[in-house]
């Protein structure tokens, strides 16, 4: 279920140093498009007969080697069964994004290939939950705000790299507004609140952006107040992203200093679940955290 | 949340309240190393909010009775077809969804908003981790409203004074109780629970149930499933057709009254071509 390559690799666990010219989706993609062809009992010969190609090319898209082109994943898709045209749409939005330049080619010598693969997978994602105990999920700063954390973080940037890291960030944020956003639902600890980061100005103004963010109808804030003690997002904050097709599995996104862990398989994925699942029942409610957050604007 | 006329509402003379008080020990902690019937049912309609222990205990039920599956599906769609018929034929704009479970797709308040917009509906579970999805997700933009609950189902007076607050008790109100009453064994009374809760909806309010049926299952499916009973997570009580009709004692069933939840109101053409069949009845009752 898990398995995203074939052979039993694990592409996702551990991944510091991701394959060098095969990107997530296709990998997503490609381990979807195998599972299909086998479980319609057809032979990777028959399958590149198909779409006028030889068993190789199969062989090549489902271990994501290669980008596809969109006509011959449906063709695919037709050929192993596949009807239901919300699979289909899912996997051929899979197909061209997959395809498509990223936005964020542009920013390539500021990011890390280990972050431009988290940033293919939030824009593939149907739904993001997660769980901070530090920052503002990016998605959700101002401009100030992003500038403040970015500053801390590359101390000896230059002011020129700076606004593009604010840039990437904010660029990043158009995922809210797209067709068809996904659903983000995320849970806070109240630390993430009280911390002014930028400044109290900028705080404040950071808590009544968020007042405007849980307003928007795919979007989910809770807050965990210090008041319920402890909790079991023990580790720090982490990201659940969960893909629209049945059969791709959850992945989880852990961000360290220097790389991030991403983890597929069953058993850890629902380890992540279980947590983000009880800080979910145990926080505020979205509608008392709105009234939370309206009150620490008002004391800070 | 409590309103005066929720406070009118209150049945404090129904059996089902009276105990309702000393029950607070009922909303499970989350455990998932214990199979939880939300997320079995999940896993049965193809989500990915379950875990292994849910998994387990659904494979063991599909080794002895492998339309399990077909029924959940067939359930799930029973839902949105009926919710369908109240929102739209019936002109129904009021919701109080019992047993919400996991949210997937077509919910009630989506499948209603879809044809009357401002359809307000109000979802009850006693899971708090599963009412935590379901303010999550399932949230209303325009012009309608949803509200959420955290009760049981026995717990019919707080679920009513609750409900007040979004719903107006002196319209008509859709009751569903889907895949619910299984829960309740015969010692809390289940008839006088549904009662209790229709006698507070005004005439032309309708229910809408489905239920397990211990008459379409053969002696040794249930016997199989019996042997399940210390495996599964809580209890579990199939009722005849009888049984069930007697949920809406003193209500006019809509066509085609109890059926299997397959065979109610399928669009034409649209019927289950195959040869599976499900093990849960159905109805949908308008109150006089």
């Amino acid at each position: 279920m898990s398995t995203v390559a074939p052979d039993g690799e694990q592409p996702f666990s551990g991944l510091d140093d991701p394959p060098v010219d095969a990107t997530v989706l296709r990998m997503l993609l490609g381990g979807q498009l195998r599972r299909l062809r086998e479980a319609a009992g057809v032979t990777p010969e028959q399958a590149g007969m198909k779409i006028r190609g030889s068993r190789s090319k199969i062989s090549r898209m489902e271990t994501g080697k290669v980008g596809f082109k969109i006509r011959d994943v449906a063709d695919l898709l037709t050929v192993y069964g596949v009807t239901d045209e919300r699979q289909r749409a899912a996997l051929l939005s899979l197909a061209r994004q997959s395809k498509n330049p990223n936005w964020w080619t542009k920013y390539s010598d500021i990011l890390p290939d280990w972050f431009e693969t988290y940033l293919g997978l939030e824009s593939a994602a149907s739904t993001i939950r997660s769980f901070e105990i530090q920052w503002v999920h990016a998605l959700f700063q101002t401009g100030d705000y992003a500038r403040a954390v970015t500053e801390l973080g590359h101390r000896f940037a230059g002011a020129d790299e700076i606004e593009r890291r604010v840039g990437l960030r904010v660029q990043r944020q158009e995922l809210l507004t797209r067709p068809a956003p996904p659903r983000i639902w995320s849970v806070m600890d109240e630390a993430v609140l009280r911390r002014p980061v930028g400044g109290a100005a900028v705080m404040r103004a950071q808590l009544r952006h968020l007042i405007e963010v849980a307003a928007m109808p795919q979007v989910t804030l809770q807050v965990l107040p210090f008041t319920h003690g402890g909790h079991a997002g023990a580790t720090g904050s982490f990201t659940v992203l969960r893909f629209a097709e049945l059969d791709l599995p959850d992945v989880v996104y852990i961000e360290q200093l220097t790389s991030a862990i991403y983890l597929d398989q069953r058993a850890d994925v629902e380890h992540y679940l279980e947590v983000v699942d009880q800080l979910s029942g145990a926080a505020l409610t979205p509608a008392a955290t709105v009234r939370f957050i309206e009150q620490v604007a008002q004391e800070t | 949340m409590t309103s005066e006329k929720g406070a009118q509402m209150g049945t404090e003379e129904a059996p089902a309240q009276r105990r309702g008080g000393a029950r607070k020990a009922w909303p499970a902690t989350f455990d998932t190393s214990v199979a939880n019937q939300a997320r079995m049912y999940d896993y049965l309609l193809g989500g990915k909010d379950n875990y292994a222990a849910d998994r387990e205990a659904v494979d063991a039920i599909l080794t002895i009775y492998p339309e399990m599956a077909f029924t959940a599906r067939a359930n799930r769609a029973f839902l949105g077809r009926a919710v369908c018929f109240l929102a739209g034929d019936a002109g129904i704009r009021q919701f109080l969804d019992i047993g919400t479970g996991i949210p997937t797709a077509n919910n009630t308040h989506q499948v209603a908003q879809a044809i009357a917009p401002e359809s307000r509906v109000v979802y009850v579970d006693y899971d708090p981790i599963v009412l935590a999805h379901a303010r999550a997700l399932l949230t209303s933009d325009g012009a309608g409203a949803t509200d959420y609950i955290d009760a049981d189902l026995r717990d019919t007076g707080v679920i009513l004074s609750q409900a007040a607050g979004l719903l107006d008790f002196a319209k008509p109100v859709a009751v569903s109780l889907i895949a619910i009453l299984n829960a309740i064994p015969d010692d809390d009374d289940p008839h006088a629970i549904v009662a209790t809760l229709m006698d507070a909806v005004p005439s032309g309010s309708y229910l809408a149930l489905t239920h397990m049926a211990s008459d379409l299952l053969d002696r040794e499916t249930q016997d199989g499933l019996e042997g399940l009973r210390d495996r599964m997570p809580k209890h579990f009580t199939s009722r005849s057709r009888e049984e069930v009709a007697r949920f809406f004692a003193d209500m006019d069933l809509v066509e085609p009254g109890l059926v299997r939840v397959e065979e109610w109101r399928q669009q034409p053409g649209s019927a289950p071509d195959s040869a599976d069949r499900s093990s849960m009845w159905c109805g949908v009752g308008r109150k006089r």
